[in-house]
């Protein structure tokens, strides 16, 4: 919007200039600086058809039913929303799985998205876990797939999205046991249908109707 | 006649702020039809939720606790019996989109104050949880404060 008030100031003086026939009224700085940020903007404008391509990579990994899932091969061909998140984290992480199954009942549970999560804490999110979890948010259920895998093939995937982590705490649990929660990056991306990174969003706080809006573009 | 209309129109100035002033009382006082269970010490508590989670995982809980009295209190401990372990926590962000999340031992409500539990912020964290928390169901949870004591809510479960 600044950029917008700037050309518009830009051609208020450049036509009062004409109007009034005045040659000092704008001096070369004006214009050179108005010039300059045209080319920036239309540089930006640019960068912004893909942001990554995830076209010729390769991770193999396991959904909360025990099938195998290849990302992205299994979800060339539609929009895919992916979401990062650890089970041991009912605060922020809830709010990025909740984003995706609100995106779908607010698109009235379209067929042709595919709505993925994916833990960074693999050694805990079996299977198993992330079914319960999914069954907690009422996503156990098409089209939703909650991810997990071997220990480095996760790691390495998570490398590959850009999406960190690491233990901030250790707790002692009633029974004397050793619990780790995580500093992670919060982050929910949208893909294309060609495997393209077309949006990076804050996952916890992203409102579901910007990822629509963008859905729709697609 | 002049004076009259005068004092006519001071009267309906009056009258006018006065309507003003009333009617702008009226929006203030409705707070929603949130659940809600004051205690007897100035404490009250309102809109209180909890996540759903199955057994042996985690769940989050959630209100806005508002303290009456012209002194602070503080809230030093939860307890519920649905949890190996109930902690006051608080999430936070660093830098570069970082986040994660960390117990604290209390929290302080100023006099005539309210402190929000909300997602992303403060919560009352349930680790381990010994039964499962299931959606439009309740459970009890104690909020232990240092001036007006023992707090009991009925938290419902939902998402
Ligand atoms: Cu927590």
């Amino acid at each position: 919007m600044d950029f917008l008030h700037v050309i518009t100031v830009f051609f208020i003086r450049a036509r009062l200039c004409v109007k009034h026939l005045k040659h000092n009224c704008m001096n070369k700085k004006s214009v050179l600086l108005v010039l300059v940020l045209i080319s920036l903007v239309i540089l930006a404008g640019c960068g912004e058809e893909a942001k990554d391509d995830y076209g010729d990579v390769s991770f193999n990994l396991v959904d909360q039913n025990g099938e195998e899932v290849n990302f992205p091969d299994d979800f060339r061909g539609k929009p895919l929303v992916l979401g990062f998140i650890y089970t041991h984290c009912p605060d922020i992480c809830s709010l990025i799985t909740a984003n995706l199954y609100k995106t779908w009942i607010e698109l009235d549970k379209p067929e042709d998205i595919h709505f993925v999560i994916v833990t960074f804490d693999p050694e805990r999110d079996t299977p198993e876990v992330l079914k319960d979890y999914a069954a907690d948010f009422s996503m156990d259920q098409p089209p939703f797939r909650f991810l997990t895998g071997p220990k480095e093939e996760v790691a390495a995937f998570m490398e590959r999205v850009r999406v960190r982590n690491q233990v901030s705490d250790i707790h002692k649990t009633a029974e004397g046991e050793e619990m780790y929660f995580l500093d992670h990056t919060d982050k929910i991306l949208l893909i294309d249908h060609n495997s393209r990174l077309v949006m990076d969003y804050g996952g916890s706080m992203t409102p579901t109707n910007i990822i629509i809006e963008d859905l729709e573009k697609l | 006649m002049t004076q009259l209309y005068l004092i006519t129109g001071i009267n309906l100035l009056i009258t006018l702020v006065l309507i003003t002033l009333l009617s702008g009382c009226e929006p203030g006082e409705e707070t929603g039809d949130r659940s809600s269970s004051v205690d007897g010490n100035g404490i009250s508590i309102e809109g209180a939720w909890a996540r759903p989670g199955s057994m042996g995982r985690m769940s989050a809980g959630y209100f806005l606790v508002t303290n009456f009295e012209d002194e602070p209190d503080t809230l030093k401990g939860v307890y519920s019996n649905v949890a190996q372990l109930t902690e006051i926590h608080e999430s936070y962000e660093q830098e570069e989109g970082m986040v994660g999340m960390r117990e604290v031992s209390e929290v302080v409500i100023q006099p005539n104050s309210t402190v929000s539990f909300e997602p992303g912020g403060l919560h009352v964290m349930f680790i381990q949880l010994t039964e499962a928390l299931a959606e439009n169901e309740d459970f009890e949870l104690t909020l232990h404060f240092s001036n007006a004591g023992d707090v009991v809510l009925e938290i419902p479960v939902r998402n």
